[in-house]
């Protein structure tokens, strides 16, 4: 492992000076963390552990992926967010998730806005929203007729109290004049286990993790979030089509850097995070997963953590949502 | 018939000699991970997972899947020998486990895991291959109150793992179930006792309270007797569990991979439940119940056979559902999506290789751990005549990187420091940890299920009567507290007449 | 024999200041009601309960007999903590090395038949091997040497 490493290494380190002359002085200098703030196992951290080797190769140092989990992945956030801002600290994580908690928590010991850098996003997968096939109903509009037909029926299946799934189930339900009561889980899987076992009945889920049991029968279609339609499910409408709000909910997934990482440190990750997802095969891998690879630049990541942030926190503020009392 | 040819497919994949290879890797990795106290078989997976990216998805499956239960195999190694557990399973091998250990008796223990595991990774191999399909449709039949009826049957039981005092014990549940609530409450999302520490917001973490209340706290102890030189009290006796311990224990075995393999099933909280439930049904059934708690080795080889049964089997609401039962299996669904694999219901037809062979290499794996750890027995018991000044240093020290490595937090040193003293203190006063543990690990499921039951019935409590399954868990519950009390009273009133 | 169960009282009074305390830090949840059940429901009656039966067994530890509270051995407490406690302080600063290095050698003098020469060499090859097992073979993201 390590020679091959240190080969790999010394490679790149070599390769380095022939692009990118003017970030050639953006050196790194040891071991880079990167921080996922939940356990093994979700997006954040196998993205961390398909990305993480790609970007060792082109820094020329080792990236680490280190888990330090809890809620909302307030203690991985806060982590980062202490570290020296030299770039060998990075995070990766849900970005509207970090976009709501400011909303969220009143007491939190971190600053959101001010104390992550943004780096650049990484990728993008949408909700399906999928209902128990045994409530009688293909769209919104039928699920409103049978929620005003059978009232206190319609429970929604939801990952935790304010995550991301819970507060677009909540303001896309309102928007269509459903009435239904927010179920929370421990976890996404728990969630669809929940729906398939008839317990709850609507479920906002990552696309490709639902799909097989929209395929198999075991839930049903509803709708899609973002601005355009599923390949495999092309009778269902994005939630641009029927002009919801939060359309572009679901799971981004971006990188951030600590608070005070100087600018010419930023954009030398942002070029090779960039690189990396323009690989072929992680695009690809990253597609398997249900997820477009969304790169982009420092700005316009930090413009949509601050768009979000506003929306998010309009949403956590009309359902009154407060995670600390 | 269809299951000859379908399990000829799966062995057809996992006696490739790569296959092969890969499954024995992996069962060497999780048996390495599962000795050493509180290093994760998740971590490892998590680590090996960029490695199988480039492996054939049924290759990486069947290797990650091995360290699953290699670690299971391994677990019960260091609870055996020094009374640590790794993880909700071991808990109840210390029980018995250690106590043979220290009788001189740490070979048959061993051996008798090794063996109780094997026998219930067979019988659940084949259950996986014959009754997935059913079983994961009575998977879906437990709803939250069906679950909450469980844990309540699950704790009630739980008073018969203490052997002394009952009311210490009843006090042990409840103080378990009371620290099993720190943490952010799944109904409100509100944190609940943790002092703003954002860390405890996931709860107190599993590994640093068994490993700080059973590990370490028993090296603060061992060290405060009169200094034995190694950990053996009595000399060596056999190795090997005689012929007569092995028929004593068939029954054991048949009961535990009867119970592990159902609750299995259960996603969340029903894998761990297992071991307990067929330890309390050892004792409630022996003849000899007082032999249970020092060294009955049916507490060994019952529950060790209803762990793996039930690690085996808790694979077939991920292989017939695309569900996730645990955090382990959540990785696994990670590690498909990523080879191009949506797991859920269409894999069994989809892709029989890769289903078939995972099946078959489980058995293999378990053939493979078999012959790995009973001739390792006679180099683990040799392990016990290091001298306890070398060993226990290096114990402490693997304690502390294994509980570190769970979240990279100091918290979780801090909390195992904490119980540690705990730890002591409890033995000083005759208080046992077991019920404790079990308390700690059902309270929060117990009472998430409680509310979401409610709250799906609308506030309606009859819903865990009129729904049957959960009537019947309740009726059972009746039933085992007759049982539990009666010889109680009988004994009180023996006393009456007598004064 | 002492006049009262020291033992049983013991645990009586930690059973009931745990609930104290629990108590005290839940104070502010809600209760809700039995079929709508707050955060604090839960709690408070299992902290309750706990006060309940610790009173009990202190109360009749005060009417029974029994051994005189058990000693206590501090010094294996003591060192055996303290390994514990600096292996959490030091790790994210010293390093794997170093701190396995520290750890073994306060652990190691909490025996009393401990030989200064043996536990030094201990300490290194179990520091050496720790490195190489946990941080080379297993790849846990820990810090080998100190970090600057």
């Amino acid at each position: 492992m390590l020679t091959r490493r240190s080969a790999v290494a010394g490679l790149s380190a070599t390769g380095l000076p022939l692009f990118a002359p003017a970030l050639r002085a953006q050196t790194f200098t040891r071991q880079i963390n990167l921080i996922v703030p939940f356990a093994p196992g979700g997006t954040s951290d196998i993205l961390a552990r398909l990305i993480g080797p790609r970007l060792s190769q082109a820094l020329g140092q080792p990236v680490v992926v280190d888990n330090r989990p809890s809620a909302s992945g307030n203690v991985g956030a806060d982590f980062v967010a202490r570290q020296a801002g030299d770039g060998h600290t990075l995070l990766i994580a849900d970005a509207g998730t970090l976009a709501s908690v400011p909303a969220l928590f009143k007491r939190l010991s971190f600053n959101v806005k001010t104390d992550l850098v943004p780096v650049g996003m990484v990728s993008f997968s949408p909700y399906l929203v999928a209902i128990n096939p045994q409530v009688p109903a293909t769209s919104f509009a039928e699920l409103a007729a049978y929620d005003k037909a059978n009232p206190g029926k319609l429970n929604v299946a939801t990952s935790g109290v304010g995550a991301v799934n819970h507060l677009t189930a909540m303001v896309v339900g309102k928007h269509f004049g459903l009435n239904w009561s927010a179920v929370p889980y421990r976890g996404g899987a728990a969630a669809v286990r929940g729906v398939v076992s008839g317990e709850s009945n609507v479920i906002f889920n990552g696309a490709i993790a639902t799909l097989p049991f929209v395929t198999q029968g075991q839930l049903k279609g509803i709708a899609v979030s973002g601005d355009k339609r599923l390949e495999a499910l092309p009778n269902l409408p994005s939630f641009k089509e029927l002009n919801t709000p939060v359309q572009d909910a679901g799971s981004w997934q971006g990188v951030y850097a600590s608070k005070g990482t100087p600018a010419p440190v930023v954009a030398r990750l942002n070029q090779e995070l960039n690189k990396v997802l323009a690989e072929a095969d992680v695009a690809a891998k990253i597609r398997e997963l249900g997820s477009d690879v969304r790169p982009g630049t420092p700005a316009s990541f930090a413009s949509w953590m601050d768009k979000a942030m506003v929306e998010w926190g309009e949403v956590v503020k009309a359902e009154n949502i407060s995670l600390d009392g | 018939m269809d299951l000859i040819a379908n399990l000829a497919t799966g062995f057809g994949v996992a006696l490739t000699p790569a296959n092969l290879a890969f499954c024995f890797l992996g069962v060497l990795i999780g048996t390495l991970v599962g000795v050493l106290p509180g290093i994760a078989p998740i971590t490892t997976i998590a680590i090996l997972l960029p490695f199988t990216f480039t492996l054939p998805p049924a290759s990486a499956m069947i290797m990650l899947s091995g360290i699953f239960y290699g670690a299971q195999y391994g677990g019960s190694t260091t609870a055996i020998l020094v009374n640590l557990p790794g993880e909700s399973s071991s808990i109840v091998t210390c029980l018995d486990g250690h106590q043979m250990a220290k009788q001189g008796r740490a070979g048959p223990a061993l051996a008798i895991a090794a063996i109780a595991s094997f026998f219930a990774g067979t019988i659940a191999t084949i259950i996986i291959a014959v009754a997935s399909v059913p079983l994961s449709a009575l998977a879906l039949k437990f709803t939250a109150a069906e679950y909450f009826s469980l844990m309540v049957l699950g704790l009630t039981g739980s008073i018969a793992l203490a052997h002394g005092s009952a009311v210490k014990a009843v006090a042990m549940v409840l103080l378990g179930l009371l620290l099993g609530l720190v943490g952010i409450d799944v109904n409100t999302g509100l944190p609940r006792m943790t002092l703003g520490i954002g860390e405890l917001g996931d709860g107190i973490g599993f590994v640093a309270i068994a490993i700080g209340l059973f590990g370490i706290s028993e090296l603060m102890i061992a060290l405060s007797r009169p200094q034995d030189r190694t950990l053996l009290s009595v000399a060596l006796s056999q190795l090997w569990p005689s012929r007569k311990e092995l028929k004593d224990c068939l029954p054991a075995m048949l009961r535990g991979t009867a119970i592990g393999s159902v609750l299995g099933v259960l996603p969340g909280g029903g894998a761990a439940l297992s071991s307990f439930a067929s330890y309390a049904v050892e004792k409630k059934t022996s003849a000899t119940p007082e032999r249970f708690g020092r060294g009955a080795i049916e507490g060994v080889a019952g529950p060790e056979a209803a762990n793996n049964a039930g690690a085996q089997t808790s694979f077939i609401p991920l292989l017939t559902l695309g569900i996730p039962g645990n955090a382990i299996m959540a990785l696994m669904v990670g590690a498909l999506m990523i080879q191009g694999i949506q797991p859920g219901p269409q894999v069994m037809t989809a892709q029989p290789q890769l289903f078939w062979g995972v099946i078959a290499s489980m058995w293999l794996g378990n053939l493979m751990l078999v012959i790995l750890n009973l001739p390792l027995v006679g180099l683990w018991v040799s392990l016990l005549r290091v001298p306890y000044r070398i060993l226990f240093p290096a114990i402490a020290l693997f304690c502390c990187i294994g509980t570190y490595s769970i979240s990279n937090s100091q918290m979780d040193i801090g909390l195992m420091l904490l119980f540690a003293l705990v730890g002591v203190f409890f033995v000083k006063v005759g208080a046992e940890p077991a019920p404790f543990i079990l308390g700690f690990i059902l309270g929060p499921l117990m009472e998430e299920n409680f509310r979401r039951a409610m709250n799906l019935s609308r506030g309606d409590p009859m819903v865990f009567v009129e729904r049957p399954i959960s009537a019947a868990l309740l009726v059972l519950t009746a039933l085992l507290l007759v049982v539990l009390i009666l010889p109680a009273v009988r004994a009180k009133r023996e006393e009456v007449f007598q004064e | 024999m002492t006049r009262v169960n020291t033992a049983d009282l013991a645990f009586g009074l930690f059973l009931m200041s745990v609930a104290a305390v629990a108590l005290y830090l839940i104070a502010d949840l809600p209760m809700g009601s039995t079929s709508r059940m707050g955060p604090g429901y839960v709690p408070r009656a299992l902290a309750v309960m706990i006060a309940l039966i610790g009173a009990f067994i202190a109360g009749r530890a005060l009417v029974t007999t029994g051994e005189a509270f058990p000693e206590i051995a501090w010094r294996p407490i003591l060192l055996v903590g303290a390994a514990v406690g600096l292996f959490g302080l030091l790790l994210p600063r010293l390093g794997l090395a170093a701190t396995a290095f520290i750890v073994v050698l306060v652990a190691g003098s909490a025996s009393k038949d401990m030989r200064w020469r043996e536990l030094l060499l201990i300490a290194a090859l179990l520091s050496t091997f720790a490195v190489l097992l946990f941080v080379k073979a297993l790849g846990l993201p820990m810090p080998i040497w100190p970090v600057v």
